[in-house]
């Protein structure tokens, strides 16, 4: 068959580039949006991720850490150290504020975590770990113009930093540690935990059941859950400005690729008279607009994954904070999205075109 | 045996109701043999345009029928005409209509496409049609790159494409020069003799007359006698002596395709100039 549709889309190409781009710029707000979202939301269960412990025990109905409050008597992780498949058990305390800094503030996680005990940085690239009155702040705080021995305020005191941890800072916030009886201090919890880190010497999930089962007041999670709740939640509380996003950039690449088919079927309008009085039925001029759509947004796409992959790749360089992250499953969205546009945005050149009469063969053209 | 190809009875075309109501085409009665030339010639809003939109399936008519092999085609459903003007019929027009996003040989091998051949032999049978046409050199070409007779041959290689039994032909000749329009001329005449199909040309270009095996006056949207119709001394027209404006000189009356040249025609008159047409 003779590729009559990509002939006639490419006769001119400048409108046909404009048309890609057009809907690949649509994608890449899409694309670039959800990757952000994807890198955040890995880099805000980070702490659970690496953290060494097999089982999470929190207050009972608490399921993660960010816009939750757990209390658990620190009495209890010697009840727990004794059951069955436990290897270990480490309160930490946990709380959130600004870090204050000549340079500005910068929203924090703090974590309190028993000195030579687990639940600190799992890597120090400087420094040590922290004393009394000291804590460890991640490397990507350079930007606020921190370095060791330097002093911070956050929960309303002055810390010195004693060392730096990396990874533990998003695009939302950064992380913290100190010492657990430092916090506690000024939580003012005395003989009080957030959460309870376990390390099982069996199955996390027959442990987690278990301490559920022995110990009253709690509840308890496998790190792979407690890091999927946590990444759900922040993603609940995004999902409404994400889809009005998403809407948006469908609502571009649908006006976009509507007025490219749109512009290409007007001036074509005696092209495709001649093809319909040759003979191409109904079905034959669809095909054509369809084609030229699908054509459109297959290379815009292929286009936006690989300037998307380009935006992470010098976001990366230039804010390691910001994570650009494209899954498959945005992948999957976006092309859904862009035939989802193909298709929408064909139906008002698909009725143009119904409705060019073949017999306009036989009008002059001058 | 003659056979007949093309039969119109009865046709009639009116557009409009009520007071807007035109009625372009009535009661015309046609058949065209296979190998024949029929040329259909009128003055401008005559139907001629119409007629050829009906004959060619992209019009209903108002009433009557249209035969084509045998198979009345008015009555066929409009979801099968896209593919009986495919097969049936090969259209050649004034301005040559070629897909100027297509090379020569692509615009003839698209409308074989159309007609359910595809791939090599689509395009081997492209190739012989437009080397016969002697454009074998002119394939890859675009039809920005033809001249005008070119881009003529390749339309009507391309109405050749699915070997149709009735080639209807608007204005063949009238974007092209004196020389070429006669070449076209002829070749669509040799198509009509050599492939056995009925040719029906509507034109003003009375050059055509020399080909065609029949000439018909369309008028007001009706079939007039052509030997009954006077000869416009400016232009060369015919026109119907009934409604044709007119001039007495010397107890003799002159008739004219329209006021302007009657006028011309009184003014080289006054001017002692000659009275013959140019």
């Amino acid at each position: 068959m003779v590729p009559v549709a990509r002939r006639i889309l490419l006769t001119d190409r400048r409108r046909a580039l404009l048309g890609v781009a057009g809907v690949a710029v649509a994608l890449v707000m899409a694309l670039t949006l959800d990757g952000v979202f994807a890198g955040t939301t890995r880099q805000v269960s980070h702490y659970i991720d690496t953290s060494p412990a097999d089982v999470f025990v929190s207050q009972e109905g608490v399921r993660t850490i960010h816009m939750a409050l757990s209390v658990v008597p620190v009495a209890v992780v010697d009840q727990i150290r004794e059951l069955p498949g436990v290897a270990w058990a480490e309160p930490i305390l946990f709380s959130s504020d600004a870090l204050r800094v000549p340079a500005g503030r910068r929203p924090s996680y703090v974590i309190g975590f028993p000195r030579g005990g687990r639940g600190g940085p799992q890597t120090l690239v400087e420094g040590r770990e922290p004393g009394t009155g000291e804590m460890v702040i991640d490397d990507s705080a350079a930007a606020l113009d921190i370095a060791l021995g330097d002093e911070v305020e956050v929960m309303g005191r002055t810390w010195r930093v004693s060392g730096l941890t990396t990874g533990m800072t998003s695009i939302v916030n950064t992380s913290v540690y100190v010492t657990f009886d430092d916090l506690a201090t000024v939580l003012g919890w005395p003989d009080t935990a957030s959460y309870i880190l376990i390390g099982s010497s069996g199955d996390p999930e027959a442990v987690a059941a278990s301490i559920e089962a022995a110990v009253l007041g709690v509840s308890t999670q496998t790190r792979q859950r407690f890091s999927a709740e946590e990444r759900s939640v922040v993603k609940e509380m995004s999902t409404d400005l994400l889809n009005i996003m998403s809407l948006a950039a469908f609502l571009v690449g649908l006006a976009v690729i509507g007025l490219v088919l749109y512009a290409a079927v007007l001036s074509r309008l005696r092209d495709i008279g001649v093809m319909k009085a040759l003979g191409l039925g109904r079905l034959g001029v669809s095909r054509l607009v369809l084609t030229q759509a699908l054509w459109t947004v297959v290379t815009a796409l292929a286009l936006a994954v690989a300037v998307t992959f380009g935006i992470g790749a010098i976001v990366a360089a230039l804010a390691p904070d910001i994570d650009v992250v494209v899954e498959a499953a945005s992948l999957l969205r976006a092309g859904v999205g862009a035939v989802l546009v193909a298709g929408v945005g064909v139906i008002i050149p698909l009725i143009k075109v119904w409705r060019v009469d073949p017999a306009t063969v036989f009008r002059r053209t001058s | 045996m003659s056979t007949t190809a093309l039969a119109a009875r009865q046709l009639d075309k009116t557009f409009g109701e009520g007071p807007t109501e035109v009625h372009a085409v009535h009661g015309v009665d046609l058949e065209i043999q296979a190998g024949e030339v029929v040329l259909i010639m009128g003055p401008s809003g005559s139907g001629k345009t119409t007629l050829l939109s009906m004959l060619g399936a992209m019009l209903r008519p108002t009433s009557g029928e249209i035969v084509v092999d045998g198979n009345n085609i008015t009555v066929i459903p409009e979801s099968r005409l896209p593919k009986l003007r495919a097969t049936t019929f090969g259209f050649v027009f004034q301005d040559f209509n070629l897909l100027g996003a297509l090379t020569a040989l692509e615009n003839v091998e698209f409308a074989i496409n159309l007609g359910g051949v595809t791939g090599r032999h689509a395009r081997k049978r492209a190739e012989e049609l437009l080397t016969r046409l002697g454009l074998a050199d002119r394939l890859s070409f675009r039809p920005d790159q033809l001249s005008g007779g070119e881009k003529q041959r390749v339309a009507i290689a391309r109405a050749l494409a699915n070997q149709p039994p009735v080639i209807l032909a608007d204005e063949p000749t009238a974007n092209l020069d004196s020389k070429i329009g006669h070449d076209i001329a002829r070749l669509l005449r040799r198509i009509a003799t050599e492939d056995k199909r009925a040719v029906v040309m509507v034109s003003h270009d009375i050059r055509l007359k020399d080909v065609a095996d029949r000439i018909l006056w369309l008028e007001d949207g009706a079939f007039r006698e052509l030997h009954t119709m006077a000869t416009d001394p400016i232009c060369g027209m015919s026109v119907d002596p009934k409604s044709a404006p007119h001039l007495q000189i010397d107890g003799e009356i002159v008739y004219f395709c329209s006021t302007a040249c009657r006028d011309e025609y009184a003014t080289a008159g006054s001017n002692g100039t000659s009275h013959r047409p140019a």
